[in-house]
């Protein structure tokens, strides 16, 4: 399934690893009428090589302008305007401009987008949309990388020949999640963002999908960011875990260790208020208040402070900053508070 | 309040006779939820929920079978005269954002269906404000602040609310709320399930809750019922807890492995069921309609066709030759 199993007509494709990432101080801005409003402020995030990092957040938790950011692909109204994403072997992504910017983003960064959003073009067979990647990355054999494609295809569970012959209409949900897949990691490319990838999917091809990325993942050695609104689908896949609220990363750690300690109170308000299958069911609470948007987020102080239970006088003034305790970092004052009487006492 | 018998509905693709191809979107479905009851409908997409959803709405005709409304069967009456019928019953829909018009604003979205009924029973003009600033607390809005707004100065789960707010209005005695809270965000979700939960125990409404997520059914339809529907069928029916526990058909144990582990919180079940192969509607089946994706069928699911019964030891209905329990939802770990 890898290089080494594939004809020799094949070229040599550039042995390449999986790299880190490490979004250092990243803000980015959007012009509205009442001026710029930031989307994501300082945000902090490494992605270790070969990891999946999942990063969940409700709409408007600026979640996929993150996403964006890797590739350098913010949209006007919007512009990065702080911070930088390093990724190893490329430098700074925000550095990059024009064609040193069209190249890295397929070949080095694969980036699959929203089953439900219709990212494939429904005029032309998958196939043609391949070859058109293919040409305009200047891959010289375009045979291989359709043998390539097919064989990826056919790693997912499906006809490859019959489905690069397919128009986006001829595909279910679950199909064109995978071509997705194929197209972003067709170009080799190493480090791999996933956006919403199983919104609006069905439960059986969600947990389908989900085993996929993780397989897909490991054996081809990759970096991969998974970008959700669903609690589940990060539980299911992510080794680390990152949890977004208005614009800010409010925890971040190990997924299980998250999960099962959370420490944010919005983490665990998020987690309160899903039901589940098994347990007490009247354990569930819907957490108060709604999140903030673009317009709404508090210019300083807590981002959370209007929902929070543990609200304090500081964080109506001071922003908390994200501190790391072993590999968990949490940005609330109140449990900073908390493991200061902890440490004295 | 409304039952169903052998519901059937067809739906015919474009093309000619020969090339027209027929889409079974319900192949004989019975049910019955009571006044004040919770029902919930689980199943993927294309199953057949939301069609029947619509049906029982009013909102989409049947091809065969019986509707019977309050002991009033519905074919022996002509369309106009089931009208007051279906009217008991109000749909909620998926999308809050399309399911209001966005060029008014929340009074008059509530003062037009508001205002027939003021006249139809003789009230004043003013019982229409008091009652639509007593249906927006109801559904936990503020009635001053959400009255004077459009849809879109409004956020997801508040458009929602407003919703249902607009389907109270004509006192219904049954919401059908079809994946009612899935567009919503996730920290807002529940606010809108306790609220329709709430609605049935202090109205005495009844909810038909359509869903693909066994968790929210859980929650809403506590000790209801639960309809697992697959292509158009009901292949497992019985109180919503115990097909949790204790599912036995393979479909639904198949819904059930599919739903993800909080890793770190619960660790997953012993026995997870996946299918064999991806949902293929082109496919016809002459047995059982899971058997081409069943890990466990034999020759006779593939011939024979299983119906829905109580056999063996289980308490619910099933659809299945070898009904069997396996442990397939995920368990809590213990506290650490």
């Amino acid at each position: 399934m890898t290089v080494e199993t594939m004809p020799k007509a094949v070229p040599p494709v550039p042995s390449k690893t999986a790299p880190g990432v490490r979004v250092g101080g990243l803000s980015v801005v959007y012009k509205t009428s009442a001026g710029e409003l930031p989307a994501i402020a300082g945000i902090n995030l490494d992605l270790v090589p070969g990891t999946i990092t999942g990063v969940v957040g409700e709409s408007g938790s600026g979640k996929s302008t993150l996403a964006l950011s890797l590739l350098n692909a913010v949209q006007p109204p919007g512009r990065i305007a702080a911070g930088s994403v390093e990724i190893d072997g490329l430098g700074d992504v925000v550095a990059l401009r024009g064609e040193d910017l069209r190249k890295a983003r397929g070949r080095h960064i694969g980036y699959v987008f929203q089953a439900a959003q219709n990212s494939l073009n429904p005029l032309k067979t998958v196939g043609k949309q391949l070859l058109d990647l293919g040409r305009s990355h200047g891959v010289s054999d375009l045979r291989a990388l359709v043998r390539e494609a097919k064989e990826l295809l056919g790693r997912m569970g499906m006809d490859g020949a019959r489905v690069l012959d397919s128009h986006q209409h001829e595909l279910s949900g679950g199909m064109r999640q995978r071509v997705g897949i194929m197209l972003a990691l067709v170009l080799n490319a190493h480090l791999v963002v996933l956006d919403e990838p199983t919104t609006a999917l069905d439960m059986i091809t969600q947990a389908t999908i989900l085993r996929i990325i993780r397989e897909v993942h490991e054996e081809r050695g990759l970096t991969t960011l998974v970008i959700t609104h669903d609690l589940g689908v990060v539980a299911e896949v992510a080794d680390r875990l990152a949890v977004m609220y208005g614009g800010r990363i409010v925890e971040q750690g190990p997924t299980r260790e998250v999960l099962g300690g959370p420490r944010h109170p919005y983490t665990r308000g998020l987690l309160r208020a899903i039901p589940r299958l098994v347990g007490d069911i009247d354990e569930a609470r819907a957490l108060p208040g709604r999140p903030p948007t673009l317009g709404t987020v508090p210019r300083e102080g807590c981002v959370f402070r209007e929902r929070c239970p543990l609200r304090m006088d500081v964080c109506d003034t001071v922003e908390p900053l994200a501190i790391a305790d072993g590999p968990r970092i949490v940005a609330c004052h109140a449990v900073d508070a908390a493991a200061a009487k902890e440490t004295k006492a | 309040m409304i039952t169903g018998t052998g519901i059937t509905k067809t739906y015919k693709q474009r093309g000619n006779v020969l090339s027209g191809r027929e889409v079974k979107a319900l192949r004989g479905v019975d049910f019955s939820i009571e006044k004040g009851g919770a029902v919930s409908f689980i199943g993927e997409s294309g199953c057949g929920k939301t069609t029947l959803g619509r049906i029982i709405a009013g909102l989409e005709t049947h091809d065969g079978g019986e509707i019977v409304i309050d002991g009033v069967p519905m074919s022996s009456l002509k369309p106009r005269k089931r009208e007051p019928y279906f009217r008991r019953i109000q749909l909620i829909h998926q999308d809050p954002y399309s399911a209001l018009n966005p060029t008014r604003t929340v009074h008059q979205t509530l003062a037009a269906p508001l205002a027939l009924r003021a006249r139809r029973t003789g009230r004043p003009g003013s019982w229409m404000d008091e009652r639509a600033e007593e249906l927006l607390a109801l559904v936990g809005l503020d009635p001053g602040y959400v009255l004077p707004r459009y849809p879109h100065q409004l956020s997801g789960g508040m458009r929602q609310r407003v919703v249902i707010a607009r389907a109270l209005t004509v006192d219904p005695e049954m919401l059908v709320a079809d994946e009612a809270t899935s567009m919503i965000d996730v920290s807002l979700r529940l606010g809108i399930l306790s609220l329709l939960k709430d609605l049935r125990e202090r109205l005495g409404v009844s909810v038909l809750f359509i869903t693909h997520d066994v968790a929210t059914a859980r929650y809403i339809g506590e000790g209801g019922d639960l309809y697992v529907i697959y292509r158009g069928q009901v292949v497992e029916r019985g109180q919503v807890e115990t097909i949790i526990e204790n599912p036995v058909h393979p479909y639904t144990q198949s819904l059930l492995s599919a739903i993800p582990v909080l890793h770190g919180l619960e660790k997953p079940g012993e026995q997870p069921v996946v299918p064999t192969a991806a949902l293929d509607e082109s496919k016809t089946d002459d047995g059982c309609l899971f058997a081409r994706r069943c890990p466990f069928s034999t020759d006779r699911c593939a011939s024979e066709v299983p119906s829905l019964a109580v056999t063996g030891a289980f308490p619910q209905e099933h659809s299945c030759f070898y009904p069997e329990r396996r442990s397939v939802v995920a368990t809590p770990l213990e506290a650490a």
